[in-house]
């Protein structure tokens, strides 16, 4: 099952006076389970293409359907919502709430979304667990390593029960050892949950571990392998 | 919305030492106002009551002509009837009938214009602060002839002290000239040091002999145990005796109206200017948050925080800065209130003296207009939500794939 399909999609940024074409005519699908690794040189188009698939902006021309959801000009306050039910995030530089602690920070998409009270700790202590941080629930953010702030994240993306989540660079600030962890973390996640990844890395460490890799120049999809691993 | 709260709270507690230098800024901010406030109405309230107990009362009724030609053969029309209204009116505390003349005090050596004032001693002591205000001397008493009180400052000018003699010269209600010979009884000081230099008082009775007619009144001050029976009995008098004059306390001294009506108002104006000033430091200091944490305000956006949560808590946030520095401020401003109120301010050392010619004490007793309190805290209200709006309107424009980068 498709979970992402993207048509014709463009993007051009009008810097100053010379338009800059950060995507261009870019046709995709990712489906349901599969964990893509997006690469490329830097300006290539690989963080305005998650942009994009994640909702935050909109594309110049072309369409992006998440399952049979058009997303392409959908009004900014439906896009909250479909973001908040549909799309697990996870950043660079971790982007936790510096005033909660873990379990709050993961309970936080929940009590967005109004999970139920009882339900919604439960849950937020099982996704910690599985990302290896059950005894860190009461910590906040800048007492945590950035490897188990990033760990944070990813339970944060995933307490929604979103459709895939889009990751931005993850390992980009972590150590060989943290990094190797949360790529750990994330395949299991993936293999065992059947949660649909996608990232956009420079990452060798995450690229040699994806079964899809996607490459970006120009902001044209110039190749796109599949792994049997 | 607890979250949103719970988050909005510690956000505040982010930045310690800025959230409690504005924090400090609104206590202090707020208690100056509301402490000056309190002073200024505790004058207020001194002047009122010190004019009322001690020369307006609460309404007088006088002939109507008196009051266009001050002159004593205009006496009230049935007077005796009036005091027997008055005398079974269980809303009337007291009232006092004078009989008053411009006239001449005069020593060996001066001579000064006066008002002659004269009382009944009893009704007079029931009606105002009169009988407390004897400095040195006795109040008037039934024995003895022709004793007078005078003020300290006219005593001062005139050189006079008690056992003193000296000459009132007035014209009687034929207008012929009368001349008699008093005795300083007493001195007072009252609270307005202008009566004190121009007012002396006399028995009625003596005055009433000397002016030819033995029943002429020209004024009747009336006390009531409570100011909100005045009007009613306003309107009962003017019903019964239709050809006097009958005035209420706004009437008799419109200063008095005016200020008990625009001190609240301008005092409230002073304190919107403080707030307006703080408005303006909590906007800056909210600007800031709002700039610094622009990432974390992009990604709340991105993981589907909607708008209406993200300005509730650039709202709440502000809402709790702005309420805890209030009540610093007001929980200062009420112990500094409660103990003063009871201990008085003594203004004496700083010119305080010369309040006195208004008729305020120099020992000021703070308190607060009555319903400051619940504008204070609309106000506070206002401010909070003043200083948000922009802050949170620019936290609403930032773009979520921008504000992450």
């Amino acid at each position: 099952m498709k979970v992402i399909r993207t048509h014709d999609l463009s993007k051009t940024y009008n810097h100053l006076v010379v338009p800059v074409k950060a995507l261009v005519n870019v046709n995709l699908e990712i489906s349901e389970g599969e964990f893509t690794a997006i690469v490329g040189p830097s300006g290539s188009g690989k963080t305005t293409l998650l942009n994009m698939l994640g909702g935050l902006d909109q594309p110049t021309s072309g369409k992006i359907f998440i399952d049979d959801t058009e997303i392409t000009g959908m009004k900014e306050s439906r896009l909250i919502d479909f973001r908040l039910r549909n799309i697990g995030f996870v950043f660079q530089s971790y982007n936790l709430i510096p005033v909660l602690t873990a379990i709050e920070n993961v309970s936080f998409i929940m009590l967005l979304q109004n999970y139920p009270k009882d339900k919604m700790e439960k849950r937020a202590r099982e996704l910690l667990e599985q990302v290896g941080l059950a005894d860190k629930a009461d910590v906040r953010p800048q007492k945590l390593s950035g490897g188990q702030q990033q760990r944070v994240a990813v339970a944060r993306a995933l307490a929604s029960n979103p459709r895939f989540v889009l990751a931005d660079e993850p390992t980009a600030n972590l150590d060989t050892q943290s990094a190797f962890n949360l790529l750990d973390i994330m395949l299991r996640l993936n293999r065992e949950e059947n949660i649909t990844l996608l990232f956009s890395t420079h990452d060798q460490r995450v690229i040699d571990r994806a079964r899809r890799v996607i490459t970006l120049v120009d902001g044209s999809i110039v190749e796109d392998q599949h792994f049997e691993k | 919305m607890k979250t949103i709260i719970v988050i909005s709270w510690r956000n505040v507690w982010r930045n310690k030492p800025r959230s409690l230098t504005i924090l400090l800024a609104i206590a202090v901010g707020l208690w100056g106002g509301i402490f000056a406030t309190s002073i200024s109405a505790g004058m207020m309230k001194q002047r009122f009551t010190s004019s009322i107990e001690t020369q307006v009362s609460h309404l007088q009724v006088h002939n109507p002509k008196f009051l266009k030609d001050d002159n004593i053969r205009y006496g009230i029309l049935r007077a005796d009837q009036i005091e027997r209204v008055l005398a079974q009116d269980s809303s009337v505390k007291a009232f006092s009938s004078r009989t008053m003349v411009n006239g001449m005090i005069a020593t060996a050596t001066l001579t000064k214009g006066v008002r002659i004032l004269g009382i009944n001693p009893v009704q007079e002591a029931a009606t105002t602060r009169l009988s407390t205000t004897v400095i040195s001397g006795t109040y008037l008493t039934a024995g003895g002839r022709n004793p007078v009180l005078i003020g300290k400052k006219l005593a001062d000018k005139l050189r006079l002290k008690p056992g003193s003699r000296i000459i009132l010269t007035f014209t009687d209600v034929e207008g012929e000239i009368v001349s008699a010979s008093f005795r300083v009884q007493g001195i007072i000081r009252t609270t307005h040091s202008m009566l004190d230099e121009t007012q002396v008082y006399v028995r009625q009775r003596d005055l009433q002999t000397l002016t030819g007619d033995e029943s002429i009144i020209n004024e009747i001050a009336v006390l009531m145990h409570n100011i909100d029976q005045v009007n009613p009995a306003v309107e009962a008098l003017r019903k019964q005796f239709p050809e006097s004059e009958i005035r209420f306390w706004g009437q008799i001294s419109p200063d008095l109206l005016y200020m008990n009506e625009m001190a609240g108002a301008t005092m409230m104006v002073l304190l919107v200017i403080i707030m307006l000033a703080l408005a303006f430091g909590l906007l800056n200091t909210m600007m800031m948050t709002v700039f610094e944490r622009t990432r974390e305000l992009g990604m709340l956006m991105d993981v589907g925080m909607n708008k209406v949560k993200v300005f509730s808590m650039i709202l709440l946030e502000t809402t709790f800065l702005t309420i805890t520095g209030a009540l610093a401020g007001g929980i200062l401003s009420g112990i500094t209130i409660y103990i003063t109120s009871h201990t008085g301010i003594d203004f004496s050392g700083v010119g305080g003296n010369t309040l006195s010619d208004y008729g305020i004490s120099a020992v000021v007793y703070p308190e607060l207009f009555p319903g400051f309190a619940e504008n204070i805290v609309l106000l506070v209200l206002l401010t909070s939500v003043l200083s948000a709006l922009y802050p949170a309107m620019k936290a609403l424009k930032l773009r979520p794939s921008e504000a992450i980068r």
